[in-house]
């Protein structure tokens, strides 16, 4: 990974590291990126903050119905816990195990409290990803 | 690791409605020269056996739209395709149970490590070398 990704880029993933908002998993993935797969990270995140955002769209929908439908509404959740866990966004799974148990106890205000906690964190971690890439990116173009 | 066997590369199903776990995995499938598919539900995954296509092993997601992971094992053991080492894998905590009680061979937790991966692939490869002699 140190290969094909800046010095700088790999200190602002350092920092996320340290703050909780990654964890070693997402290390690892790092060191998934060869040369055969350049864009792997780049791809990884974009994917993430794609899916999550959806997902926490399709979230807000669920529980706005009159009647909720939990195992609906678990079943997002379950999607953006796996997803996180893949990428090491380790507060955002954190929230979605929160709000499993929410789920479980057919708790809208429960789940609704838990989906402003998750908007929070998954934005944070998201941002910063955005801000990471573009960093990567203005590093690239800088040694061009 | 040497992923062929004779010239024949693993043959790997990914079944997972997850962009992100899709890229993940294939991606460390791709490090030993696996052949990889991708069904994206359950349904697609019976599909493609009931095409005739073979695989040496299927990496399975638990909860997918339109039919579940292990819904899908038990109806590719209805097919008959028992010779397909099968993986369940899910973040879940009750997954193992649902996997296991369907048939699977195996059942790892997300995220799925590349140590695990590789070990599971260098099976399949000992088993392919195994069945030849």
């Amino acid at each position: 990974m140190a290969a094909t990704m800046k010095l700088s880029t790999l200190g602002y993933a350092a920092s996320m590291l340290s703050t909780g908002l990654l964890d070693e998993q997402f290390q690892k993935l790092l060191l998934l990126q060869d040369g055969s797969d350049p864009n792997f990270v780049v791809e990884i995140i974009t994917l993430f903050c794609e899916d999550g955002e959806r997902t926490i769209g399709e979230l807000t929908k669920q529980l706005d119905k009159r009647c909720v439908n939990f195992d609906e509404v678990a079943d997002f959740v379950h999607k953006l816990e796996g997803s996180s866990a893949t990428v090491g966004a380790q507060r955002v799974k954190n929230a979605c195990i929160q709000f499993l148990e929410f789920c479980k106890e057919k708790s809208r205000d429960g789940c609704l409290k838990t989906l402003d906690t998750l908007r929070v964190v998954f934005y944070d971690v998201s941002g910063k990803f955005k801000a990471m890439l573009q960093l990567e990116q203005q590093q690239a173009e800088a040694t061009k | 690791m040497t992923s062929y066997v004779e010239g024949s590369p693993v043959k790997a199903l990914i079944v997972e409605d997850m962009a992100v776990d899709t890229l993940v995995l294939s991606t460390m499938l791709r490090k030993f020269h696996c052949e990889i598919i991708v069904a994206k539900n359950g349904k697609e995954a019976v599909q493609m056996f009931l095409e005739g296509k073979k695989f040496d092993i299927i990496f399975c997601d638990k909860d997918m739209p339109v039919m579940s992971g292990p819904e899908a094992i038990e109806k590719i053991h209805a097919l008959g395709e028992t010779h397909v080492k099968i993986v369940g894998v899910s973040a879940s905590d009750n997954a193992q149970e649902a996997f296991m009680s369907a048939g699977a061979d195996e059942f790892v937790p997300k995220p799925m490590k590349l140590d695990v991966v590789r070990a599971m692939i260098q099976e399949v490869i000992n088993k392919k070398t195994n069945d030849m002699v």
